[in-house]
C-alpha cells in the first residue's frame, strides 16, 4: 500500500521536475547553442539576461502552484481510498480550505 | 557636515542591531521553554511564516555577494540567485512533505529515526559543523568590509567587532530562532534591497536602460571619472588624470552581459562549469539544515505547502532587485574593479548620489540590511551548531548523564569557542567573493544531505551504511576539492592542474552528488540484511497523507 501512494506522489513530483529541469539544464544549452538569439535585444536587456533574471521566478511560482493544487487534490484521493469511513470528512475539509 | 557623515550609516547599524536583540528578548520572555518555542509557533499563519523562512535564508551572500558578482561577471553569476530560490521548488517536490510527515525536522533526527541508528546521527552532526562554518565565513566577510566602508575600520576590526557582539548576544540567550524575529528582519532587508535602488534608479536611469548601456556599446569598457582615486591591493593609490580612461579590472560589455564569461569561463569549460554550479545551488538549497526546521512550525501539511510558495515569491521578488545593483553600479562606480571590492557594491554605490547627505542615508539603509543578513544568518548557524556541538557530542556522546543546568553551559561555551573559530576563518577569507563561498557550502550539502533525504524518503532499500557511506564520501570529497581549490587559488599552494581538474574541483557537485547516491545504493545493496524490519511503516510514515494521524514527532526534547 505504501509503495502505491509512493509511486503516484513520485510520479507527480517528478513531472513537475521534469518541466523545471528542461527550464533550467535547457538555457546553458540554448545560450551555448544560439547565442545570436540569446544576445538579441529585449526591453534593453539581452534576451538570455530578461529570461533568467525576471522572467525565470514567476515561472517557478507557476509551477509550485499547479504543484500543490495537484498535491492537495492526490492526498485528498488517497486518504478517501485508504480510510473509506472518514472519506466524506476529509472532502468536507477539502471544500472548505479552497 | 562633511565629518559627521559617516556616523549617519552607523547609526542605522547600531539602530538594527539594538532593535533586533530588543525584539528578541522582548520574543523570548513570553515563550517560556524551548519546546514552548516549537509549539507555541506551530500557531504562526502562513504569511508570518513565509517570511521568517525568507528572513533567515537571505544572507550576506544574497544580500551582498549577488549584486557583486554580478557586477564582477556580469550574467553567469545570475544563476546563483535563480537557484538560491528555484532550489525550494526542489525542497517542495521532493523533501519537505515526506520529512513533514514524518515528523523529523532536523538531519540528526531524521537519520535516526530512519535507520534506528543512533551512530548514524554523530555523522549528520558533523556534517552541520562543517557546513556551518563555511556558512558562516562569508558572513564575516560581509561583516569586515561593511564595517570598512562605513568606519574605514581595517578589514580584521569589523570582524572582531561584529563577530564578538553577536556570538555575545547568542551565548546570553538573547538571539533564538525567533519566528517574529526572523519575519522582521526579512522586511527590513526587502526594505533595504529596493527602496535605495528606486532612489538611484531615478538619477542613473532605470534597469533596462542601464543594460541597455551594455547592450549598444558591446565592444566599451566603464570608465573612470578624471579625479577620481583608485587603489587596487597593495600598490600606492592612483589618481586618474586622463578621461575615458577604462576601469582596469572590468571586461568589455560582451563579454560581461553574454553567457559564459569569465566566470564560468575561466577554466575553459563554460558549460560543465555552468552545470555543476546549478547542481550545487539547487540540491544545495533543498537539503539545508537550518531551513528544514522551520517547516515543522506550520499547523499542517497544506499550509506547510503553501507556505514553501509564499517562500517562493518573497525571496524571488527580492532576488529580481540584487542584479539591478550589480548593472548600476558597473557604471555608476567602476573603480571597484580596480580595487577588487565589487562585495561592497550595495554599500558603496548610495555614497555616489549626489547629495552627501542622502547619499549617507541610503548608505545606511543598506549598510542596515547588510547588518540584518549576516546577524540572522551568523546567529541562526551559531545556534545550530553550538546546539550540535552540546546536546550531541557533550549531551550525548562525552556526558550522557550531565544536567540541564551543565548542558546550558555546554551550549555558552560552545557558542563562544564557534564564534572565534568563525572570526578566525573570517579573517582568512578576504580575497573570495561572498557569494561564491556560499555556493561551496551548498555544494556540500548537496553531495551530503541532498542525497540522504532524498534517497531515504523515496527508496525502501536504503540502510544506514550506504547512507552513512554515500553521505560521508560525497560530502567529505567535495569538502576536500574545494579547499584544495581555495588553496591553488589564493596560491598557498603552487600546483598546475589540468584546467578540467580545475573546473570539477572548483564545483563539484556534479560529480559529487550522483557519487554520493551511487555510493548509497551499492553499499545498500550489498548491507541489504541491515534494512529496517519496520521499512513498509516507515516508509508508510513518510508517504501517507498527514490527515492519517501516523507521524509521530521528533521534536520533544
Amino acid at each position: 500500500m505504501a509503495s502505491a501512494v509512493m509511486r503516484r506522489q513520485l510520479a507527480l513530483s517528478v513531472q513537475v521536475a521534469a518541466v523545471f529541469l528542461i527550464m533550467l539544464f535547457g538555457l546553458p544549452l540554448f545560450n551555448y547553442f544560439f547565442p545570436e538569439l540569446a544576445n538579441r535585444k529585449m526591453f534593453g536587456f539581452t534576451a538570455s539576461w530578461f529570461f533568467l533574471g525576471v522572467l525565470f521566478y514567476p515561472l517557478t511560482w507557476v509551477l509550485s502552484w499547479y504543484f500543490i493544487a495537484r498535491s492537495n487534490a492526490m492526498e485528498n484521493d488517497i486518504a478517501r481510498t485508504l480510510e473509506r469511513g472518514e472519506a466524506r470528512h476529509e472532502q468536507h475539509e477539502a471544500g472548505e480550505h479552497q | 557636515m562633511e565629518a559627521f557623515l559617516p556616523y549617519i550609516p552607523l547609526t542605522f547599524v547600531i539602530f538594527i542591531v539594538i532593535a533586533t536583540i530588543y525584539l528578541g528578548i522582548w520574543a523570548t520572555k513570553k515563550a517560556k521553554t524551548a519546546s514552548d518555542f516549537f509549539v507555541a509557533s506551530r500557531s504562526v499563519g502562513v504569511g508570518m511564516n513565509a517570511a521568517a523562512i525568507s528572513g533567515e535564508y537571505l544572507s550576506a551572500a544574497s544580500f551582498m555577494g549577488v549584486a557583486a558578482l554580478v557586477m564582477k561577471h556580469g550574467y553567469d553569476p545570475l544563476w546563483y540567485p535563480v537557484c538560491y530560490a528555484a532550489g525550494y521548488l526542489f525542497l517542495l517536490l521532493f523533501i519537505a512533505g515526506p520529512l513533514r510527515r514524518f515528523g523529523a525536522y532536523t538531519i540528526p533526527d531524521f537519520a535516526e529515526g530512519r535507520f534506528d541508528s543512533p551512530g548514524f546521527r554523530k555523522i549528520a552532526v558533523t556534517f552541520v559543523l562543517f557546513i556551518g562554518f563555511f556558512y558562516t565565513m562569508p558572513q564575516m566577510k560581509g561583516a569586515g568590509i561593511t564595517m570598512s566602508q562605513i568606519m574605514g575600520w581595517q578589514y580584521w576590526v569589523g570582524i572582531a567587532v561584529v563577530g564578538s557582539v553577536i556570538t555575545f548576544n547568542v551565548a546570553i540567550g538573547g538571539m533564538k530562532g525567533i519566528t517574529f524575529v526572523q519575519a522582521f528582519q526579512y522586511w527590513a532587508k526587502m526594505f533595504a534591497i529596493s527602496v535605495p535602488v528606486f532612489v538611484l534608479m531615478s538619477v542613473y536611469g532605470g534597469y533596462g536602460t542601464n543594460m541597455a548601456k551594455a547592450v549598444d556599446n558591446p565592444k566599451n569598457v566603464p570608465t573612470l571619472e578624471v579625479g577620481s582615486t583608485i587603489q587596487a591591493p597593495g600598490k600606492p593609490a592612483v589618481v586618474v588624470d586622463q578621461p575615458n580612461t577604462p576601469a582596469p579590472g572590468a571586461q568589455t560589455n560582451d563579454t560581461w552581459m553574454q553567457p559564459f564569461g569569465t566566470l564560468t569561463k575561466k577554466h575553459g569549460y563554460p558549460l560543465l562549469y555552468t552545470y555543476s554550479l546549478i547542481m550545487a545551488l539547487v540540491c544545495g538549497t533543498a537539503g539545508l539544515p537550518h531551513i528544514l526546521v522551520r517547516f515543522y512550525t506550520n499547523p499542517d501539511g497544506r499550509a506547510a505547502k503553501r507556505t514553501t510558495f509564499w517562500v517562493m515569491v518573497l525571496i524571488g521578488v527580492f532576488y529580481i532587485f540584487t542584479p539591478v545593483w550589480g548593472t548600476l553600479g558597473r557604471w555608476a562606480i567602476p573603480e571597484l574593479y580596480a580595487t577588487g571590492k565589487t562585495d561592497a557594491v550595495v554599500i558603496a554605490l548610495p555614497k555616489k548620489h549626489e547629495s552627501p547627505l542622502m547619499g549617507a542615508i541610503l548608505s545606511g539603509i543598506t549598510s542596515a540590511g547588510a547588518f540584518a543578513a549576516f546577524m540572522s544568518t551568523f546567529s541562526g548557524l551559531l545556534v545550530s551548531m553550538s546546539g550540535a556541538l552540546a546536546h550531541d557530542i557533550y549531551g550525548r556522546m562525552l556526558r550522557p548523564n550531565a544536567s540541564p543546568e551543565s548542558r546550558l553551559v555546554a551550549f555558552k561555551v560552545a557558542a563562544v569557542i564557534i564564534g572565534v573559530v568563525a572570526m578566525a576563518l573570517g579573517l582568512l577569507v578576504e580575497q573570495f567573493d561572498i557569494a561564491k563561498m556560499v555556493g561551496w557550502a551548498f555544494a556540500i550539502g548537496a553531495a551530503s544531505y541532498f542525497p540522504l533525504l532524498l534517497m531515504g524518503s523515496w527508496w525502501r532499500g536504503m540502510t544506514r551504511q550506504g547512507a552513512a557511506a554515500g553521505m560521508l564520501i560525497g560530502g567529505v570529497l567535495s569538502l576536500i576539492a574545494i579547499v584544495l581549490f581555495m588553496f591553488i587559488d589564493s596560491k598557498v599552494l603552487q600546483i598546475k592542474l589540468h584546467p578540467l581538474v580545475l573546473t570539477l574541483i572548483e564545483q563539484p557537485a556534479i560529480w559529487g552528488v550522483p557519487l554520493s547516491i551511487i555510493i548509497m545504493i551499492v553499499v545498500s545493496k550489498m548491507t541489504a540484511r541491515s534494512i529496517p524490519a519496520d521499512v513498509d511503516m516507515k516508509m508508510l510514515r513518510l508517504h501517507a497523507p498527514e490527515e492519517m494521524g501516523l507521524s509521530k514527532n521528533y521534536i520533544e526534547h
